[in-house]
C-alpha cells in the first residue's frame, strides 16, 4: 500500500518537523519573540490544571474540548513539547490519509505524490503543527470521515463526524453535502459503494442546477429523498455522539464548558484586527447592540454562498468541502491564519481533477493570495507595532484580501473537472430480469 | 455479454482485495481511539470528583475563628492588592486611597520601628514608557535611601519593596507574561489584579493593578547612608480604546505607590511590618505626563465602513454563486455536445 517513494517522503517530512520543534524550543529560550503559538501555552496550562484535578476552563481563553487538554497531559509529565509531537504526527497522518483517498479514487502515482507534497511541504502546514496548533488533528478526523464514507462504513463515519463537530464546530458545514452523497442508489445495505475512478479528460454528466433547484424546492420530492435509511442513520448517530460528548463534559465541568467551548464560537465578535472584512465594522459598532436585521444581513452573503456551492457540487464531496471551507473562512466574522489549514488539507484531494496549469494561472492565484495577506500584514504591523492609526487602510487591505480570495475561488471552480466520488450501483436483479 | 460480466466480476474482486489493508488500518485506528477515549473519560471523571472536594476544602480554610484585635483582616495576604479586592470590587483611585489610609495595618510590629517615614526616603530616578505600538514597557528606576539618623539596635531583618502600579483604563498586563518574568528571576513576586481579559475593549473592562515585590536587602534599615536602586520593567499592552474623533486615545500614567515590608529573620511573614512610603510628587520631576497614545477608531468612518463592507461581501458572494451555477450548467452542456 505504501510505496518506497512515499515512505521516503514521510520520513523526510517527519525529520523536518522534528527539526522545527527543536528549533522552536531554542527560539523560545533565547529570543524575545517566541516560536511557539500562544494557544499552545493555553493548552498546556489547561492540561496541567486537569492533571491536578481542576477544570481546564479555569485557564482563561481555553476554548476547546476537554479532550484536547487530556491529550496534552503528558506535557507536564514527560516534556512540554509532547503536544507539538502529537500535532506533527497528526500532520503526517493527514498526508497518509490524503494518499489513501487518492489511491481509492484511482489517481496515478505521480499525481498523488505531487498532491501529498502540496500538503507535507506547505509552509503554512508544517509551521502550524510545530508551533503547537491543534488544527492537524481536526483535519485528520475530517479526512477519516471521508475514507469511512468511501468504504461504505456509514456508522463509523457518523461517529467520527459527531466527534469532530464536538471538537471544532466548523465541520458542521459539511453536513449537507455528506447527506446529499448518502444517496440510496450509491449506498445499499450489504454492498460497498462503487467509487468513480480518476479520468484524465472526461467530465461526468450531472443534471443542471436548474433541475436540481427545482427538485429541491418541491417539498414532496425533498421529503421522499431526504428520509432514506443511510441519511437518517448518519444524522441520528452523529447527533447522538455530539450530544453525548457535550452532555458528558457539561456534567463534569458545568456551564464553563458550554460557554467557552461552544457558545463563545457561535457568538464570537472580536473587534481586534484580523483578516476578516468585518473587524472594523464590529469595532465601530461595538458600543451599541446590533439589530436583528443587521445581524441577518451580515450573515446573508455567507448563507447564499454555502447553499449555492452545496447545490452545485455536493456529489464531488472533497471539492464541495474545499470550496465551502474557503468561502466559510473568507466570509467569517473572524479570520486568522490558523483557519487556512482547514482548506489546505482538502486542496490536495482536488488537484488531480484541476485543469489549472501552474504557469501562469496557478502562480497568479498563489501570488495574489499571498500578496493580499502580506499587504494586510504590512498595515497590521504599522498599527500594532508602530502605533499609527491606519484602521481605514487596514480595513481596505482586508477588502482586497477578500477580492483575492474570491478570485482564487472563482478560478478553482472554473478549472475544476466535476467528478462525483460515487457511481450508482447496478441493480443486478432487475438487469438479469431484463436480459431474460 | 459473458466477457463483460466476467470483467465486471474480476474488477469487483480486484476492488474487494485492495481495501483489506484499509480495513485493517481502520480497525486498529478504532481500537486505539476506544482505548484513549475510555481512559480520557475515566480520568475526567476522577479529576472532576477531586475538583469538587477541593472546592469544599478551600472554603473551609477561609474561616478564621478568632477575633484578634491586632490584625485588621482575618488572614494574612501576601499581596496588598489581594486585601483590597477582598473589600472592593473595582479599582478606583478614591477607593484605593481610602483603603490605604484606613484598612492597612501599618507598623504593627513590636520590635521593628513603627514609623519609617522620616527614615526611609524613596525617589524616582527615571520613569519611561518604551516602545511605539500596542505593546510597550513601563520602566521605573527607584532609589531608596536611609537617612543618616540613629536607629536603635535592630534584630536581623529582611526587607522587600512593594511597588503597586495602578494602571490606567485601557492598558493591561498579561499575567502569564509576568509569570514568565518571575521564572527568569527578575522579581521576588509579581501579581496582576483586576480585569486581565485580553480581548475586551477598554470601555468594557475594569482597571488592573500590578503588584511587584523586590528584595531590597538584608538588614536594610541598619544601612545608613546607603542606597538601594530598584529597576522595574513591566510589559504592558493596550486594549482597543473607545472611538475618538482625533483617531488617538490618550492614556496617562500616575505615580506608583510604594510600600516596604520588613520581617525579622526566622519568623513567618505573618509577623512582618508594612510601611507606606511617602508620596512622590511626579509633577516636580516631570513624570506626571507619561502619556500613551493608542490608535482608536473614528466615529466618522462608521457609515461608510459598514456600507462598503456589506457591499463588498455581497458582490463577492454573487460572483462566487454565479460562477458555480454557470460552471456546473455549462459543464453538462459541453458533455452533451461532445457525445
Amino acid at each position: 500500500m505504501v510505496s518506497v517513494q512515499f515512505r521516503t517522503l514521510l520520513i523526510v517530512s517527519a525529520i523536518l518537523r522534528v527539526v522545527l520543534i527543536l528549533y522552536g524550543e531554542w527560539q523560545d529560550a533565547h529570543m524575545e519573540v517566541r516560536y511557539t503559538d500562544i494557544d499552545y501555552m493555553v493548552f498546556s496550562d489547561a492540561a496541567s490544571l486537569m492533571m491536578s484535578g481542576k477544570s481546564p476552563f479555569e485557564r482563561s481563553t481555553y476554548r476547546y474540548s476537554p479532550l484536547l487538554a487530556f491529550l496534552l497531559i503528558p506535557n507536564s509529565i514527560l516534556h512540554r513539547s509532547w503536544g507539538k509531537f502529537i500535532f506533527s504526527a497528526a500532520d503526517l497522518l493527514v498526508g497518509l490519509l490524503i494518499r489513501m483517498i487518492l489511491k481509492l479514487r484511482g489517481v496515478p502515482e505521480k499525481l498523488s505524490m505531487i498532491s501529498v507534497i502540496v500538503w507535507l511541504f506547505n509552509p503554512f502546514t508544517f509551521t502550524i503543527g510545530t508551533r503547537g496548533n491543534c488544527e492537524p488533528i481536526v483535519c485528520a478526523l475530517v479526512l477519516w470521515v471521508f475514507i469511512c464514507l468511501m468504504n461504505g462504513r456509514v456508522l463509523q463515519a457518523a461517529f467520527w463526524y459527531g466527534l469532530v463537530v464536538h471538537f471544532r464546530i466548523y465541520p458542521i458545514i459539511y453536513a449537507l453535502p455528506i447527506l446529499v452523497i448518502l444517496d440510496p442508489h450509491v449506498f445499499q445495505p450489504g454492498q460497498k459503494p462503487r467509487l468513480q475512478y480518476w479520468n484524465r479528460w472526461q467530465e461526468s454528466p450531472q443534471s443542471s442546477s436548474a433541475t436540481r433547484l427545482a427538485q429541491l424546492l418541491c417539498p414532496w420530492f425533498l421529503l421522499k429523498s431526504a428520509l432514506t435509511r443511510e441519511r437518517i442513520l448518519f444524522s441520528f448517530i452523529s447527533a447522538v455522539v455530539f450530544f453525548l460528548f457535550t452532555g458528558l463534559f457539561y456534567h463534569l465541568y458545568g456551564w464553563d464548558f458550554l460557554y467557552e467551548a461552544l457558545l463563545y464560537h457561535l457568538t464570537r465578535t472580536d473587534p481586534r484586527h484580523n483578516f476578516s472584512i468585518y473587524f472594523y465594522h464590529i469595532y465601530l459598532q461595538y458600543h451599541r447592540k446590533l439589530s436583528i436585521l443587521e445581524k441577518l444581513v451580515s450573515f446573508l452573503p455567507q448563507l447564499i454562498v454555502q447553499v449555492v456551492l452545496v447545490l452545485s457540487f455536493a456529489k464531488d464531496l472533497p471539492f464541495c468541502c474545499l470550496v465551502q471551507t474557503v468561502a466559510f473562512v473568507a466570509f467569517n466574522k473572524v479570520m486568522t491564519a490558523q483557519y487556512f489549514v482547514w482548506f489546505f488539507c482538502l486542496l490536495p484531494l482536488v488537484l488531480a481533477w484541476s485543469n489549472m496549469k501552474l504557469k501562469w494561472k496557478g502562480v497568479s492565484c498563489i501570488a495574489l493570495w499571498v500578496g493580499g495577506q502580506l499587504h494586510w500584514l504590512l498595515w497590521g504591523y504599522m498599527l500594532e507595532f508602530k502605533g499609527q492609526n491606519v484602521f481605514l487602510q487596514l480595513w481596505m487591505a482586508s477588502i482586497i484580501f477578500l477580492a483575492a480570495n474570491t478570485y482564487v475561488l472563482v478560478s478553482i471552480i472554473r478549472d475544476h473537472r466535476f467528478s462525483p466520488v460515487f457511481a450508482p450501483l447496478e441493480k443486478t436483479s432487475k438487469d438479469s430480469k431484463k436480459l431474460k | 455479454m459473458r466477457s463483460e460480466s466476467s470483467m465486471k466480476v474480476e474488477t469487483m474482486k480486484a476492488r474487494t482485495s485492495q481495501p483489506s489493508a484499509t480495513v485493517a488500518f481502520s480497525n486498529s485506528f478504532l481500537l486505539g481511539f476506544v482505548l484513549v477515549f475510555s481512559s480520557a473519560i475515566g480520568f475526567c471523571t476522577l479529576s472532576s470528583a477531586h475538583y469538587s472536594t477541593l472546592q469544599a476544602g478551600t472554603s473551609d480554610s477561609n474561616y478564621d475563628g478568632g477575633g484578634s484585635n491586632i490584625s485588621a483582616f482575618s488572614r494574612f495576604n501576601r499581596y496588598i492588592m489581594q486585601s483590597y479586592y477582598e473589600k472592593y470590587e473595582n479599582l478606583f483611585d478614591s477607593d484605593f486611597q481610602d483603603f490605604v489610609a484606613q484598612e492597612l495595618p501599618f507598623g504593627l510590629c513590636e520590635v521593628l520601628p513603627h514609623d519609617l517615614s522620616f527614615v526611609v526616603r524613596p525617589s524616582i530616578l527615571h520613569r519611561n514608557l518604551i516602545g511605539r505600538g500596542s505593546h510597550r514597557h513601563l520602566t521605573s528606576s527607584i532609589r531608596v535611601n536611609i537617612k543618616p539618623e540613629p536607629i536603635y539596635e535592630l534584630p536581623t531583618h529582611h526587607c522587600e519593596l512593594i511597588i503597586i502600579e495602578r494602571l490606567p483604563s485601557g492598558v493591561f498586563a498579561d499575567p502569564f507574561e509576568l509569570q514568565h518574568l518571575l521564572q527568569r528571576g527578575a522579581y521576588n513576586a509579581i501579581a496582576v489584579f483586576g480585569d486581565a481579559n485580553l480581548e475586551l475593549p477598554s470601555f468594557l473592562s475594569n482597571r488592573t493593578a500590578v503588584e511587584v515585590h523586590m528584595d531590597i536587602g538584608h538588614n536594610f534599615l541598619l544601612r545608613h547612608d546607603k542606597e538601594s536602586n530598584i529597576n522595574i520593567e513591566l510589559p504592558l499592552h493596550a486594549r482597543y480604546p473607545p472611538l475618538d474623533e482625533s483617531g488617538y486615545w490618550e492614556v496617562k500614567f500616575g505615580m506608583p505607590d510604594l510600600f516596604m515590608r520588613c520581617s525579622m529573620e526566622g519568623t513567618s511573614q505573618n509577623q512582618s511590618c508594612l510601611y507606606k512610603m511617602p508620596e512622590i510628587n511626579g509633577s516636580e520631576l516631570g513624570y506626571a505626563n507619561l502619556v500613551w497614545k493608542i490608535p482608536s477608531g473614528m466615529k466618522a468612518h462608521a457609515g461608510i465602513v459598514s456600507t462598503l463592507t456589506f457591499v463588498a461581501a455581497l458582490i463577492s458572494a454573487i460572483a462566487i454563486a454565479a460562477t458555480s451555477i454557470f460552471h456546473s450548467g455549462v459543464a453538462s452542456g459541453k458533455h452533451l455536445k461532445e457525445s
